[in-house]
């Protein structure tokens, strides 16, 4: 149990680091995802602690995952698809209106257009 | 019950509706059949709840609410929907500002149908945020808010835009992951996610300590969307570069509607009240520092979101101490009515400023507040025949500026005169002494220019937009009725938001010489202000401040910043 929570704390730290570090904007988009991913698997892990079986109702299933965390993170996981989509969206208008993927690049030329 | 639960849930379902029809009818159809859908599924999503709700008034007040659970699921798994005093405040609130904002896009853009539809989705998540009673659901909200608010933000299509929107969707999703993980916490801890069931267990577990950090990650993610500092930096830009409808709404609706959903995240935890009064500190530095950034500005717009921030500081200040005191308190829900009377005064002026401002500076194809001069003359080259936009810009600075008798002067001094005698006090005094002298510097926009003037033949007017005039002139109506009305209007806030009776205010109250000679004190300390900018040092001094950009990830600072102080309050108190 112990080896998977700093797993997934690395994951979660990876992501938050390519967030803020990374100066090219597709890979922050990819932070965000490790990111979101990181939250997602933690909720599975703790569902897991009470079962290992999957919570589909049937007569001889009986240690199941709490099933609560999986609806959530389903849930979660949409929401996730729908922010990465618009911020890639967004980030093809941006290289489009500058030519640059480079964050930095990105903030020059738009205050150059002022 | 059933007619009930439908009435409740009327203003989520029916906007989603709206926008569908909206969609449908943008897909199949022509010009002629989107048109009139979209003036339906406004009616159906805006207006159709909004009295829906205002038939439930007589069921509220006095700290009663309705429930209901969502597709008459058992109570235990459903999602369940309360709907309060509070409730119905947020949805009239945004209501007031989104219609008018939506009449005033109708001629000026952006005028397509998806537009339309998009308000009508985040009015939905709007209602849905105000009355929710489950944790998940509100990250699910808040989320869809946010998703919506992305997309308008980017709508002028310029670079600038995008970018903006580009940087607050970064910030915001990367904020409500930190929101899944307190919810993660607190599911742990007590195996529920309904407020109640949430609130009970805590009440008698131990783990104070878990659950004050999992509170603290859902707080910064929700005053992330309030815009307090630390984290206003992302507001500016996103607020300056949407389109004027949009900025409006952005600031009067969007920064409001997380604030007050917070009251309930606040009473889950017992231990909660120690951060009310820190944040009640860090929304008076807000106010402060927020004039004081607003008085740099060159750009008209960005002098309007810098006073956005500036004016959330003070709902902020009476907001957190209403906390400290405990919203079920006598003290608790008088400073939670001033705060939301004050949140609603400002939704309305400040809508009211961005599109009046928006139209003049559109009209002179200038934002320089220094440059431009003669806006009222440009809008007549425009067409403008009354100097209609002028007169809404003053109606909107001067309750701004809580010059009487309109609504921002009751506000700020029953908001002031609630918390006096606390540190706060002298910092919002100060606030409002900055806020006369910029808006003594954005209204020389309006000021005759030097260059000759030109006779223009009638006949060659462009027509100017009748939606425009009328976006404007519902806000300043809404703007004088809620001034001259302001003891009434106090009286109905605080009768939804408040258990127990309250006191109610007169107009003598708000009219003593005390209040007045403050008002004139502040005024002329902030035509003093304005003087000194004008001279050579406070030239040099605020142009150093102007220079300010915050970079990316700047932003990201002020949110770790904003999490370290808040764990440190924790570890501390």
């Amino acid at each position: 149990m112990i080896i998977e929570r700093i797993l997934i704390a690395l994951l979660f730290l990876s992501g938050f680091a390519a967030i803020v570090g990374m100066r090219n904007i597709i890979k922050k988009i990819f932070g965000l995802n490790l990111l979101n991913a990181s939250v997602v698997l933690l909720f599975i892990l703790e569902g897991s602690r009470i079962g290992n079986q999957a919570p589909i109702l049937d007569a001889d299933i009986t240690n199941m995952v709490d099933p609560i965390p999986q609806a959530l993170m389903l849930t979660a996981i949409v929401i996730g698809v729908c922010v990465s989509a618009l911020s890639l969206a967004l980030a093809v208008r941006l290289y489009k209106a500058t030519g640059s993927l480079d964050i930095q690049v990105i903030t020059e030329r738009l205050q150059r257009e002022h | 019950m059933d007619t009930l639960s439908n009435i409740l849930f009327a203003p989520v379902y029916l906007p989603l509706l709206g926008a569908a029809l909206i969609l449908v009818c943008k897909s199949f159809f022509k010009t002629t059949i989107r048109r009139l859908a979209e003036y339906v599924g406004m009616l159906i999503g805006l207006i159709v709840p909004v009295i829906l709700t205002l038939s439930l008034r007589s069921e509220l007040g006095a700290g009663r609410a309705l429930e209901a659970v969502a597709g008459s699921w058992a109570q235990e798994i459903g999602i369940i929907y309360r709907f309060d005093g509070l409730s119905l405040l947020m949805i009239l609130l945004t209501a007031a500002v989104t219609i008018p904002a939506w009449i005033y896009s109708r001629k000026v853009g952006p005028a397509h149908s998806s537009f339309t539809a998009l308000l009508l989705v985040q009015n939905a998540a709007i209602a849905a945020i105000s009355m929710t009673a489950d944790l998940f659901n509100l990250f699910v909200c808040l989320e869809v808010m946010g998703v919506v608010a992305y997309v308008l933000i980017a709508g002028s299509q310029k670079g600038s835009a995008v970018y903006a929107s580009f940087s607050y969707l970064m910030l915001s999703s990367t904020a409500m992951v930190f929101f899944l993980l307190g919810t993660f916490g607190l599911y742990r801890l007590t195996g529920s996610l309904s407020y109640e069931a949430i609130a009970q267990s805590l009440a008698a577990g131990e783990n104070q300590q878990f659950a004050l950090i999992c509170l603290i990650l859902l707080v910064v993610p929700i005053l992330l969307r309030v815009a307090v500092l630390p984290l206003s930096l992302w507001l500016v830009d996103a607020h300056s570069k949407a389109p004027h409808a949009v900025s409006a709404l952005l600031s009067g609706v969007l920064l409001k509607i997380p604030l007050f959903a917070l009251v309930r995240v606040f009473s889950l935890v017992p231990d909660s009240a120690l951060f009310a009064l820190p944040i009640s500190y860090a929304g008076a530095i807000t106010a402060l520092v927020g004039v004081l950034m607003a008085l740099a500005q060159s750009d008209a717009k960005k002098l309007l979101a810098y006073h956005s921030i500036s004016q959330i500081g003070y709902v902020v200040t009476a907001w957190g101490l209403a906390l400290q005191a405990g919203v079920h308190t006598q003290a608790g829900a008088l400073l939670l009515s001033v705060s939301f009377f004050h949140a609603f005064s400002h939704a309305l002026f400040k809508a009211l400023l961005f599109l009046a401002v928006g139209t003049a500076t559109d009209a002179g194809a200038n934002r320089n507040v220094y440059t431009l001069r003669g806006a009222s003359r440009s809008l007549k080259r425009e067409g403008e025949r009354l100097p209609i936009t002028l007169l809404c810009y003053l109606v909107g600075a001067l309750s701004i500026m809580a010059i009487p008798p309109f609504n921002g002067y009751f506000s700020k001094n029953l908001l002031t005169y609630a918390i006096k005698g606390g540190v706060h006090y002298p910092m919002l005094t100060m606030a409002g002494v900055g806020t006369v002298a910029s808006f003594l510097k954005l209204s020389r926009i309006f000021l005759p220019a030097k260059e000759k003037e030109e006779t223009l033949a009638a006949r060659l007017r462009p027509r100017f937009p009748l939606t425009l005039h009328a976006g404007l002139l519902i806000l300043a109506l809404l703007c004088i009725l809620t001034g001259l009305f302001a003891p009434e209007t106090y009286a109905f806030i605080a009768g939804l938001l408040s258990a127990q009776p309250v006191q109610s205010y007169d107009a003598h109250f708000f009219f003593t010489s005390d209040t007045l000679a403050k008002t004139l004190s502040t005024a002329l300390a902030g035509i003093a202000l304005f003087l000194f900018i004008l001279t050579k040092p406070g030239a040099w001094i605020f142009h150093q401040l102007g220079r300010y950009k915050a970079r990316f990830s700047d932003l990201f600072f002020g949110f770790a910043l904003a999490l370290a102080l808040l764990l440190l309050v924790a570890r501390v108190l």
